[in-house]
């Protein structure tokens, strides 16, 4: 489960020119046009898991490619963790790529962007026993850390260990979840005080072999068990938190230098074996990374591409939306645009505690304009329009649209002001609107107020600092009735999806649920397919599902499924794409010789 | 000049103190929950509870500001391990010795501030001079033209035209990066001329501005006169007479100024991609990180007391009719 917590560095240093931006955007959105023709459709992938075959290296030539040179990124943030164990969102998902291997990991093809799942340490993405419950692993030979010591099971196992340490708060929860249920910490407090996890839940029978036994039936376990988290953690090396500044590498690279939020540089890890590597080419001889380049400064350097920036990437960040416009419509960076799907859903939450009477909220979705939306969001480039709750990048994805908005996406007025007079509520019906303060939230939210109260509902809005705007607005006593967030799914099932954002028990401050939906038929369907074994089915069912609470429950309101946009110098070849991570993908880049 | 110091450092400790509780406290008053905001994407209560606890926010908030002051002069042990003096703490954000940061970034804000200093001082003031002795003619008239201009200009605008025009088209002058002093210090040279240059712009126009006008009022002055009618060369009276009754403004204005450029940059740290105070500074504002506001926020205040009571002190030198008492 991922939230898509926008960067608001770049907004408020940007603001000047932002703003230029959002008022041409919103100002130019009721011309009944189609929106701009500035982007291409991103594909959808199918996501499937791979063989045994498919999971032995080395990884599949890309064409015209050779090894040697120093590839870059441009990054505006910094990363806060490098340690395997803490890292959860897409920028540290794509970096620790170069330098950290799981026990399973996306394949990516260069050519066709087919990304499938396959075994990255493990030989394979692993074999399920007792209903799906127990999953068993083999690791692969020649497996060495960057000292050259063999990484075994025991390693692996260790690396799990520590996550139940009370300072490992930051990644992914699965594995220690389905082990030990939501209270995992108080059934096991980690390595440091010499007790290890009981053979009941994680054995190691052997130095090649790891066998996890969960409560709970986990068909999507193989997804979960190409997080960076679930890798090998060599126990002589961690020193706790100080571990963060010095992860010792299980991939092709290992860091040679980091200065936290200024730079971070790698060199070739010679203890990586890529016969072992269905996944990383890792061509380039070194990857330079420089960090903290503000916004627009970072995209005007991608552009211009001049020096060492000819050979540089930006891996999870889109372009400044105030170049769009250039970037767009120049046909010079034609051949250096990356424009594919995040995993990410935009969504209107309309809070289901304080509109209690569903056809209000229908009203709400028929009157939003999705159209006019987009454009104060960055174009078409930045997001596409989105109409169902789950994005793309899930596998088992299907286009719905119960509500007519790819057909009107300009909102219907009065099919909302009809739906308020069958609902039987006095009109204007007041809405208190939250949004985050930041420059596109502000036209965001403009455009949206002008269209709600065309069709009978008065909006008063709310500007939330937003910094604070998730802490406010995930409050369950919070006095607003409607506000935007966004979640993307960890890995290609709407499982990471559907019950984190729908299930309503257990509803309290910080909740991923911001609609606060408690919809009984909701709650126990979602106890039902999370029994289920077989994968496909199961993909089909959250569909199923995701559908029925957009249709009947309308307690979120879908409009724009996030895309990456950005531009790459052209002296790198072989640049692919992640949708899963929705980043870049470093493991096949080459440096032009 | 003793009893001068002691009392201005003393009332200088005063200020920082207070600066720093107010700083402290008011970051409680914000709505935002730095235990929230560093909980990623598991922000279930029990998660959020142990990160306010690893975070140190599980205490009174007037236990935490004196363990961060305590921590300052005395070092202190925190759950990430023990931090040493000076320990502004551990960064909410980036899990780093907020010192450990402080150290990595200073020598670029200094870099950049001395190099600017210097240009905009030296640049400006000459002006000044050059204008206020050629008072109406042409060279008058073109650099307070150019003064005016450069009053009215940003960083954030002139900035990445320069960029562009000085580095990525004519390739005249590095776009700008950190300096490394010690492993090329030619290209921290190179590296930090453009960023001088530019913040020098803001800054030059407005102290040649000031010593023309200074220079042209001390120019009037009775004793002026009677140097010259004493038969002192006009060039003399200019420079040993003039100058030195205008200097005591200028050195005023430049003591604020040196401060500001000190405390960091931010607008020209950000326009260069540079890694400075002033960058650290909006970094640390925007993620709510309270130890790195805390510990730019006193170090920025401590810089402008400091310049203040140097500012001080050197009127004495420039103006004997000032004593210090």
């Amino acid at each position: 489960m991922r939230i898509r917590k926008a960067r608001y560095a770049s907004a408020f240093l940007a603001v000047g020119a932002l703003t230029l931006s959002a008022a041409c955007s919103s100002g130019g959105a009721d011309d009944g046009k189609k929106p701009s023709g500035d982007e291409k459709k991103a594909s959808v992938q199918n996501f499937g898991i791979g063989t045994k075959a498919d999971s032995t290296g080395p990884a599949v030539p890309v064409e015209g490619a050779k090894p040697g040179g120093t590839a870059y990124d441009l990054d505006q943030a910094g990363f806060d963790y490098l340690d395997p164990g803490q890292q959860y969102v897409s920028d540290m998902l794509s970096l620790q790529l170069l330098y950290n291997r799981s026990l399973t990991g996306y394949k990516i093809d260069a050519k066709t962007g087919k990304t499938i799942l396959v075994g990255d340490l493990a030989t394979d993405t692993g074999t399920s026993s007792d209903g799906a419950k127990t999953w068993t692993y083999t690791l692969k030979d020649n497996l060495k850390f960057e000292d050259g010591t063999p990484i075994t099971s025991k390693d692996v196992k260790y690396g799990i260990e520590r996550l139940f340490a009370d300072y490992q708060t930051q990644g992914p929860q699965y594995v220690q979840k389905w082990m030990f249920g939501t209270d995992y910490r108080k059934a096991y407090k980690g390595p440091y005080e010499g007790k290890e996890l009981p053979d009941t839940v994680l054995a190691t029978p052997n130095d090649k072999t790891l066998v996890f036994h969960f409560k709970d039936a986990h068909a999507d376990a193989p997804y979960a068990m190409s997080m960076p988290n679930v890798s090998p953690v060599p126990k002589a090396k961690d020193d706790k938190q100080k571990y963060n500044n010095h992860p010792v590498a299980s991939g092709p690279y290992k860091i040679a230098d980091y200065k936290p939020g200024k730079s971070l540089s790698f060199v070739r890890n010679t203890n990586w074996d890529p016969k072992s590597d269905p996944i990383r080419n890792a061509y380039p001889d070194k990857w330079e990374f420089q960090l903290g380049i503000g916004e627009p400064g970072l995209t005007n350097r991608m552009a211009a591409q001049s020096g060492p920036d000819k050979y540089a990437v930006n891996m999870s960040g889109s372009a400044d939306p105030s170049k769009m416009q250039t970037l767009t419509t120049d046909s010079q960076y034609k051949s250096r645009i990356v424009n594919e799907y995040q995993p990410y859903v935009e969504v209107l939450n309309i809070n289901t505690k304080r509109i209690t009477n569903p056809k209000v909220r229908q009203a709400i979705m028929y009157a939003f304009p999705m159209q006019q939306v987009q454009q104060a969001f960055g174009g078409g480039a930045q997001g596409e329009l989105g109409t169902t709750l789950l994005s793309p990048t899930v596998a088992g994805w299907q286009k719905f649209d119960p509500f007519g908005k790819l057909a009107k996406p300009m909102g219907d007025p009065e099919k909302a002001k009809a739906l308020l007079k069958e609902a039987g509520v006095p009109t204007p019906v007041k809405l208190s609107y939250a949004y985050a303060n930041t420059p596109r939230w502000q036209a965001v939210s403009l455009t949206l107020q002008k269209a709600l109260e065309k069709a009978g509902f008065q909006v008063e809005r709310k500007a939330i600092d937003p910094t604070s705007y998730y802490t406010v607005v995930g409050k369950v006593n919070t006095p607003y009735d409607i506000y935007r967030t966004g979640w993307g799914a960890d890995w290609p099932s709407a499982s990471t999806v559907v019950p984190p954002t729908m299930d309503g028990r257990n509803l309290q401050d910080g909740t991923n649920n911001y609609a606060f939906l408690n919809d009984p038929k909701v709650n126990s369907e979602i106890d039902r397919i999370l029994a289920l074994t077989d994968i496909s089915k199961q993909n089909d069912e959250w569909r199923k599902l995701s559908e029925y609470v957009l249709q009947t429950d309308t307690s979120q309101i879908p409009f724009i499924y996030d895309k990456y946009f950005n531009l790459h110098g052209d002296g790198l070849g072989g640049v692919t794409y992640n949708q899963v991570f929705g980043t870049i993908n470093p493991s096949t880049i080459f440096v032009k010789q | 000049m003793l009893r001068f110091l002691v009392r201005r450092l003393l009332g200088a400790a005063v200020i920082l103190l207070l600066i720093s509780a107010i700083t402290y406290f008011l970051f409680f008053f914000l709505p935002s929950d730095p235990a929230l905001l560093s909980c990623g994407k598991n922000c279930d209560p029990q998660n959020v509870a142990l990160i306010r606890k690893n975070l140190g926010l599980d205490h009174p908030i007037w236990v935490q500001y004196w363990h961060f002051m305590v921590g300052i002069f005395a070092g202190r042990d925190m759950p990430v391990g023990h931090c040493p003096a000076p320990c502004f703490g551990y960064s909410f954000a980036d899990q780093q010795l907020v010192w450990n940061t402080i150290s990595d970034r200073y020598p670029t804000t200094l870099s950049l501030g001395v190099g600017g200093a210097a240009i905009f001082l030296t640049v400006g003031v000459g002006l000044g001079l050059i204008s206020a002795w050629q008072q109406g003619r042409l060279f008058d008239r073109v650099a307070s033209a150019a003064s005016l201009l450069g009053q009215s200009v940003q960083i954030y605008f002139i900035g990445p035209i320069a960029i562009l025009l000085l580095s990525t088209k004519m390739h005249l002058l590095d776009r700008g990066h950190d300096p490394n002093w010690t492993g090329d210090p030619g290209g921290s040279v190179s590296g930090l001329l453009l960023p001088c240059l530019i913040l020098s712009v803001i800054f030059w126009s407005n102290y040649s501005r000031q010593t023309r006008s200074l220079m042209v009022e001390q120019m009037s002055e009775d004793h002026i006169r009677a140097a010259r009618a004493k038969g002192m060369s006009a060039r003399y009276v200019f420079l040993r007479y003039a100058l030195r009754g205008a200097m005591a403004t200028v050195v005023t204005i430049f003591g604020v100024d040196l401060s500001a450029v000190l405390g960091g940059a931010i607008i020209t740290e950000v326009t260069f991609g540079l890694h400075g105070l002033g960058s650290l500074s909006v970094q640390a504002v925007l993620r709510s990180d309270l130890p790195l506001e805390m510990a730019v926020m006193l170090i920025g205040a401590t810089i402008i007391v400091l310049c203040n009571i140097v500012v001080d002190m050197a009127y004495a030198f420039i103006d004997p009719r000032i004593r210090l008492s």
